[in-house]
């Protein structure tokens, strides 16, 4: 029951002990309480008490501090005009329960097998990714590269030695500047040096401007006294400069004092003969990382590839290694893709093989010829050689072409059909030939279709303009080639017809001059007719040549065994029915 | 180059030609919980890179610090560490750790989180959505005036970053750096 349940007031009154005379007394406890010592140990020692251990935590840290960009280059950010809205309902950041499911789709730099310093791999593994990168506002190009080509970026920019063999046309250059650029960018190279045949440096420089207009550039000068100030005293970060230049400067490219971050060498197989100056030269330069781009990097023998790794990483590739040893040391430095490999990114190339028939008079010289040459080289006895051969080879390739008395022509007959179409339908084509006097008869025959001209006798001052008139008039639909003058670097990928007059000795030359029209920009088919005058030799060699063709890339690709690309002595000398060879020393 | 501020939790916003980003993701596995940070450039170019060691609280750390230890670790002992340790400094942080946006009540810097998917957070947690993020991003209701902050700084960012995107190679980095024996090294 509680209180204020209770009827009456509860009310608490003291109690007197005298009135209860029998209750008991207490004794009064007088005695001093005092503790033992060995009680005191209770609660304060083991096994009672435990330590509760370190109450707060602590952590280490280790860090890694990463080049910056140039002052000049780190621009501050544009501001931003337009905002779009965010795409909320596709979050790209990683799953963690499936820690690949984005990352596979992304285009990034990764550390090399061979590259050691934590720093090293962490600040290639810590890049933004390569796709996308370019749709920003920092990094102004003409146009997003291709995904085959921001993965070459990726493969250049961690490589201290790199050869990029990707075939011709698929944009070697720009994916070489674009790799330049964003190591600028980052802080990783200050000074680059740029070797390239002479006819590309002007290319060069506009690939340049295009695809990295924010890094300033310069062309060794043709005077010795500036060009000497140009390697001294110059700081200009990417300096271009030709191999020959480069082979007469052999001793100011080998000055210590003279570095370069990186040295870039396109059509790297001009360092084929390994004993050339030119290839001397190049492997003097002081440099940190070495790059080489060239589509065909075995032109003729495997040595090719072989003495272009003694530029780009000497030592990795002895000299006397077997030819299945060449592709396990070299396949971590090369990347090579192929049009077919990017097909879906290219227009696709039609080949056509157009076999010829010889006119009358041309048919008429031409079994003149070759008999009376057969004979007189079976007369030679063993003092023939394999130049006699030549020599007989290319009489009756310049009969195929025309007629020595006649002047007549079944390829020119064909080709003014052809040419009809194509200037009839607005656009353009090149003809390629091995020599300057059929292309100089071509330019009469065919100057109705506005015909331009470039070869070995056109002076190297007009031959950009000559270029730039025929992309930019409408009414010039036809140039006209030397394989020599034409066939590397330049870019004619608003020519969708490409005319081979006569076939060049080694296919990788061909596919060279074909892949002036066949390349990166290109947005139609490009056509590709192959002449061929039936029943000659033409046929002959190209039999050979197709079937070498494929050794080309079976070598890159770890096939069996290198081979020899150009004619062998023995299929020279089997063109024709000789019972003639030369005599052998033992 | 990027000025190295003496103190690096003093950002150096005022500067238009610096504005760094500072990534700090938190790690839980077997070892305990660690942190990565990486502080880019406005358009995601690294500057920066620094990791702790793991730590791993025990039974008694877990209960005398209760239901602040979360947030105990990551915004104090490993994000706040990270970014003092770490020398150049960042205009804005941003993190995939929800409970390191208390970095902010121990730094004069931004803090945002990346948030995945609309989840509702609590009253002291406000959204908001930027389109330099393929995601919500979060912050602290009580640090109102950060949101216009926050949007000044990413306004400033290259289009071509997204805040979400660091994180997969930050994790990657902190897992090659551990392959290394960069932790155990640092323990």
């Amino acid at each position: 029951m509680r209180l204020e349940e209770l009827d009456e007031p509860f009310v608490v009154e003291s109690v007197s002990l005298a009135e209860y005379p029998d209750a008991l007394r207490f004794p009064r406890f007088e005695a001093p309480l005092s503790a033992g010592v060995r009680e005191s140990r209770l609660l304060t020692q083991a096994p009672w008490v435990r330590s509760l251990g370190k109450l707060d935590m602590t952590v280490q840290t280790e860090g890694w501090k990463f080049p910056a960009p140039p002052p000049e280059l780190d621009r501050p950010p544009r501001p931003m005009t337009e905002k779009a809205e965010p795409k909320l309902t596709e979050p790209t950041l990683p799953d963690r329960a499936r820690p690949d499911a984005t990352e596979k789709k992304r285009i990034r730099t990764r550390p090399t097998s061979d590259m050691v310093l934590t720093k090293d791999r962490l600040l290639f593994l810590l890049q933004p990714p390569l796709d996308g990168l370019f749709l920003g506002k920092q990094l102004e190009v003409p146009f997003e590269p291709f995904p085959y080509q921001l993965e070459g970026i990726a493969f250049l920019m961690p490589r201290h030695s790199a050869l990029l063999a990707d075939e011709m046309g698929l944009g070697k250059t720009a994916q070489a500047i674009l790799a330049l650029r964003l190591m600028f960018h980052q802080g990783l190279v200050k000074s680059v040096l740029i070797v390239t045949p002479k006819p590309l440096v002007h290319n060069w420089c506009r690939e340049l401007k295009l695809w990295a207009p924010d890094l300033p550039h310069e062309v060794f000068p043709q005077d010795p006294d500036l060009r000497r100030s140009a390697w001294k005293v110059s700081n200009c970060p990417v300096k271009l400069i030709n191999y020959e230049a480069l082979t007469r400067d052999a001793d100011m490219a080998s000055d210590p004092s003279i570095y370069f971050d990186v040295v870039v060498l396109d059509e790297a197989q001009r360092i084929k003969n390994k004993d050339a100056k030119t290839a001397q030269a190049v492997r003097s330069l002081h440099r940190s990382r070495s790059w080489a781009l060239t589509g065909t990097p075995i032109e003729n023998h495997a040595d090719d590839l072989v003495n272009i790794f003694a530029f780009v990483d000497p030592g990795r590739v002895p000299s006397d290694t077997p030819p299945k040893r060449i592709a396990q040391l070299t396949s971590d430095c090369i990347l090579r893709r192929t049009k077919d490999d990017v097909q879906s990114d290219m227009p696709p190339k039609i080949l056509r093989d157009l076999e010829v028939e010889l006119t009358p008079a041309q048919r008429y010289a031409y079994d003149r010829a070759e008999n009376d040459g057969i004979v007189q080289l079976n007369e030679l006895g063993d003092t023939i050689s394999v130049q006699h051969v030549f020599h007989l080879v290319m009489r009756l390739k310049q009969i195929c072409n025309f007629d020595p008395l006649t002047g007549e022509s079944a390829k020119l007959e064909q080709l003014m059909t052809d040419m009809e179409e194509v200037a009839s339908s607005g656009r353009k084509a090149i003809i390629f030939s091995q020599w300057v006097e059929p292309l100089l008869v071509l330019a009469k025959a065919l100057d109705g279709f506005g015909t331009l001209q470039y070869h070995g006798r056109i002076p190297q001052a007009e031959r950009t303009p000559i270029l730039d008139r025929f992309k930019a008039d409408p009414d010039k639909h036809l140039l006209l080639m030397s394989y020599g003058s034409g066939s590397v670097g330049l870019n004619l990928q608003f020519t969708n017809y490409v005319f081979l007059f006569d076939r060049w000795w080694n296919p990788a030359v061909e596919d060279q001059a074909i892949n002036r029209a066949h390349r990166i920009g290109q947005r139609f088919p490009v056509t590709v007719t192959r002449f061929q005058a039936e029943g000659t030799i033409e046929g002959r060699i190209a039999g050979i040549l197709e079937a070498k063709r494929k050794v080309f890339n079976d070598l890159l690709s770890q096939a069996d065994k290198p081979a020899n690309l150009g004619l062998t002595e023995d299929e020279v000398f089997g063109l024709f029915d000789i019972k003639a060879r030369p005599k052998r020393a033992g | 180059m990027t000025d190295t501020p003496s103190d690096p939790t003093t950002p150096p916003a005022s500067n238009p030609h610096t504005l760094n980003l500072g990534f700090l993701t938190i790690v839980q596995d077997g070892s305990g919980v660690f942190g990565g940070y990486l502080v880019t450039n406005s358009w995601g170019r690294p500057l920066e890179f620094r990791l702790t060691t793991a730590v791993q609280p025990n039974r008694v750390q877990q209960i005398l610090y209760g239901p602040t230890l979360t947030e105990y670790l990551h915004a104090e002992l490993i994000g706040k560490t990270l970014v003092e340790k770490t020398s150049v400094a960042p205009s804005l942080i941003i993190t995939d750790s929800l409970p390191a946006l208390g970095l902010r009540d121990r730094l004069q810097i931004p803090v945002v989180a990346v948030r995945i998917g609309a989840t509702d957070d609590g009253p002291e947690i406000l959204q908001l959505t930027h389109p330099r993020s393929s995601v919500m991003l979060a912050y602290l209701a009580k640090y109102p005036d950060d949101k216009a902050a926050i949007d000044e700084r990413l306004d400033r960012i290259d289009s071509a970053v997204d805040l979400a995107e660091p994180f997969a190679r930050i994790r990657e980095a902190v897992a090659e750096a551990r392959k290394m024996g960069v932790t155990s090294r640092a323990a």
